[in-house]
């Protein structure tokens, strides 16, 4: 017992001795903990200010009920216009809306067309437009939407059907007519009659909560939602290709900071020394492990490109210069963070624990594991620091969304100039750092 | 030739090399000899270009080295305290690897790869994976990988440790061939059997500062004394300190005691004391005086501290 408690202090006296590593041990679970709990945490959160892009063109009262209610909840948060060349805001019509979608600007957009609701009408008509660019965040607008307009309905029919009946029929008569109708939904519908109220505008939790079972089968077959995929249609496998781009960049990452950390091998073992007694300058390593790192990268992403390609029918080859343009700028903003860990660490341990835990942090933050919609907005500031955003952005741009190579630009723009600047951080620590 | 001229080198919480000044003619065959931490490496480090001193100068020919002056490395060949080889991949792979950085012609260097690992007895084993040789195996290797654009000078930083008698003679062997073919040879080591044996001239370095330099003839001619008297520590050696004492400066090592004998001493004396006093002359050992007992004499430590 006494030999494995003095195994156990060992154990504990190195796990100690490196603190950087040690804290990392605790650092990393604790903030994917608080990251996963930020989002997923209890039973009332939930995403909020999602971009939905809104247009009400109709009249009808129950067309501002649904714009009040969607404009008070916090999911949603509508965008009524856009920017113009010129900086000016302009109000979405029919046609601009579809564009802002298409665009990438919103991930869906709801119309309320001029006909959604007459007196003459017994239904409510919505269009809906959408790009369901990720899947989770399309299931969680799509599920509220029909939540809140769901609550709208119940009311606006019952007064519709009673206003219907009293320009028919006259005030009396029509009143008459309202009784006897709710005894005839009550009974040919099975619902009761005494629950039909006005919900509350502002509430559509509770709303929502006072609808009976009977009431929805029946409502649902008076709401025309005209629903149209604006992005995306024609992809043979939309799931593969919307996730490809993150996990491809978070393995790039995993293996570009191993390649780098060997930086630290060839120290201990004197390698680099025999190197720098041979007429080849520092600065000639670090370009060589950059170049070589960053055709590792390459090729690496190219691999799993050409693999999802075959495997699961990912369309590479409709796009193929700005997919290569867009490899050949996360690869290098990738080796650069690998030469950045080496760096900046003392130890190869300290190298792969902070890489390992800003791999996950970026690779959380930065959208590779759920919309960075679901995050809080000051965690949603800090992943477009992230190379894990501009290349996921970049690269459902070019699967999923077809995009010429002009519209990748800004994100080939970030991603090499986060090489730049993590290189010129790099070579500026390395000539003062511990591994040369 | 290599002139070091008032070298000192400080790291931020030591000083490694304090004003070292040292000249190494072209071809001989120089000794740095010193216990560990005595800045052996550090000089070594800074010959190569690999640290810039603080303060002085080192050139080797006309070229001063510095860290940024790659021209002058091309006349140097390096052979590292540790094993600097890829283990994962065969005694070729690394030799080539290693001798293309010096844009050697592919044929010739095929030459030399063959020449070296012939000369150190490797060759048929240059397949095989490094990973797989044995500690000696390793360090000849390491040798050779020092050799391949045949430099002028070559910089062995203790290249012998951790190796069987058989690999260091052999080591010493090839060495002793390469200085009588014209190569300079400066050779760090904290062995005095390795500098005694190998070099032409001697600097006895430690805690930063030469303290002496010059042949092995010099270096022991400094020594007071002709005779080096060890007094092998027992039950009757070890109370009668005072006794030796009375000889000249006892140092108290671990297992005896070493005399260091004063001007006045009489070998027939001494052995005449110590007998009346019922020290058996068995345990009292005779030899001539050697690098280590120089350092003793300058430094008051072993060189094995």
């Amino acid at each position: 017992m006494k030999t494995v408690l003095a195994l156990i202090t060992k154990e504990y006296k190195l796990f100690l001795s490196d603190r950087v590593a040690m804290g990392l041990t605790f650092l990393i679970p604790i903030f994917l903990i608080a990251i996963w709990g930020s989002i997923f945490g209890s039973a009332d959160s939930g995403p909020e200010h999602l971009g939905l892009a809104f247009l009400n063109a109709s009249s009808a009262p129950i067309g501002r009920n649904i714009e009040k209610v969607l404009d008070t909840t916090r999911t949603f948060r509508l965008v009524k216009s856009y920017q113009d060349e010129r900086g000016n805001q302009i109000p979405f019509d029919t046609v601009t809306i579809k564009d802002y979608v298409r665009k990438g600007n919103a991930s869906a957009a709801l119309v309320i067309p001029p006909d959604a609701y007459t007196d003459t009408s017994i239904g409510l008509k919505l269009k809906f437009y959408y790009d369901p660019k990720n899947e989770m965040e399309m299931r969680i607008i799509q599920g509220v939407l029909t939540q809140t307009i769901m609550s709208q309905l119940p009311g606006a029919f019952i007064e519709g059907m009673q206003r219907k009946a009293v320009r028919f029929l006259g005030l009396d008569s029509g009143t008459a007519f309202n009784t006897g109708i709710k005894s005839l939904v009550s009974r040919y519908f099975n619902i009761d009659t005494g629950k039909i109220v006005f919900p509350s505008l502002t509430d559509t939790t509770a709303a929502s909560s006072r609808e009976s079972k009977g009431g929805r089968d029946f409502f649902k077959n008076v709401l025309d939602f005209e629903s149209e995929q604006l992005v995306g249609k024609n992809i043979a496998n939309p799931m593969a290709t919307r996730s490809v781009g993150g996990w491809a960049m978070m393995f790039l990452m995993f293996t570009l900071t191993a390649s780098s950390v060997s930086l630290f091998e060839e120290k201990q073992s004197g390698v680099v020394l025999r190197i720098l007694a041979s007429p080849i300058s520092r600065v000639q390593i670090l370009w060589s492990k950059y170049l070589y790192n960053m055709s590792l990268g390459f090729v690496q992403l190219t691999v799993l490109f050409v693999f999802g390609s075959i495997l699961f029918k990912i369309d590479v080859l409709s796009n193929l210069a700005g997919l290569i343009l867009l490899l050949v700028a996360a690869s290098m903003a990738c080796t650069s963070f690998g030469m950045l860990l080496s760096a900046v660490s003392k130890t190869q341990s300290q190298a792969r624990g902070l890489g390992t835990f800003l791999i996950l942090a970026m690779s959380s933050i930065g959208g590779a594991w759920f919309p960075t919609s679901f995050m809080p907005g000051f965690i949603q500031a800090f992943s477009k620091l992230t190379l894990v955003y501009w290349s996921m952005d970049g690269f459902l741009q070019v699967l999923w969304r077809g995009a010429p190579v002009v519209d990748i630009l800004p994100n080939l723009g970030v991603l090499v100039g986060i090489a730049a600047v993590i290189t010129s951080v790099s070579v500026l620590q390395f000539k003062k750092g511990h591994v040369f | 030739m290599i002139r070091i001229n008032d070298v000192t080198k400080k790291f931020p919480t030591v000083t490694a090399l304090q004003n070292i000044s040292l000249t190494v003619a072209d071809g001989e065959f120089f000794g740095l000899l010193g216990p560990n931490g005595a800045g052996k490496s550090t000089l070594m480090n800074l010959l190569i270009g690999y640290l810039d001193p603080d303060g002085g100068e080192i050139t080797v020919g006309d070229d001063k080295v510095t860290r940024d002056n790659l021209e002058a490395r091309k006349n140097i060949g390096l052979v590292p305290q540790s094993l600097a080889l890829y283990d994962d991949i065969s005694a070729q792979e690394n030799l080539e690897i290693f001798g293309s950085f010096y844009h050697i012609e592919k044929r010739t260097l095929r030459h030399r790869i063959e020449e070296r690992l012939r000369a150190v007895e490797l060759y048929d084993r240059r397949k095989d994976r490094v990973s797989t040789f044995s500690g000696g195996m390793k360090r000849r290797l390491n040798l050779i990988a020092s050799l391949l654009h045949d430099p002028s000078l070559l910089l062995c930083d203790e290249p012998t440790v951790g190796v069987d008698p058989q690999s260091r003679n052999a080591i010493f062997d090839y060495l002793e061939m390469l200085n009588c073919a014209g190569k300079t040879i400066v050779y760090t080591t904290h062995y005095m059997e390795e500098a005694e044996r190998l070099c032409t001239r001697i600097a006895i370095i430690d805690s930063g500062t030469i303290i002496t330099e010059g042949t092995l003839d010099d270096l022991l001619a400094k020594l007071s004394y002709e005779e080096s008297i060890s007094i092998i520590k027992n039950s009757s050696t070890i109370g009668k300190l005072e006794l030796f004492r009375q000889f000249g400066t006892v140092i108290d090592d671990d297992d005896r005691f070493e005399l260091k004998p004063n001007g006045t001493f009489r070998l027939s004396s001494f052995f005449k004391s110590v007998e009346e006093q019922g020290v058996s002359t068995r345990f009292i050992e005779m030899s001539k005086p050697t690098l280590e007992a120089l350092f003793l004499n300058l430094t008051g430590r072993s060189l094995r501290d």
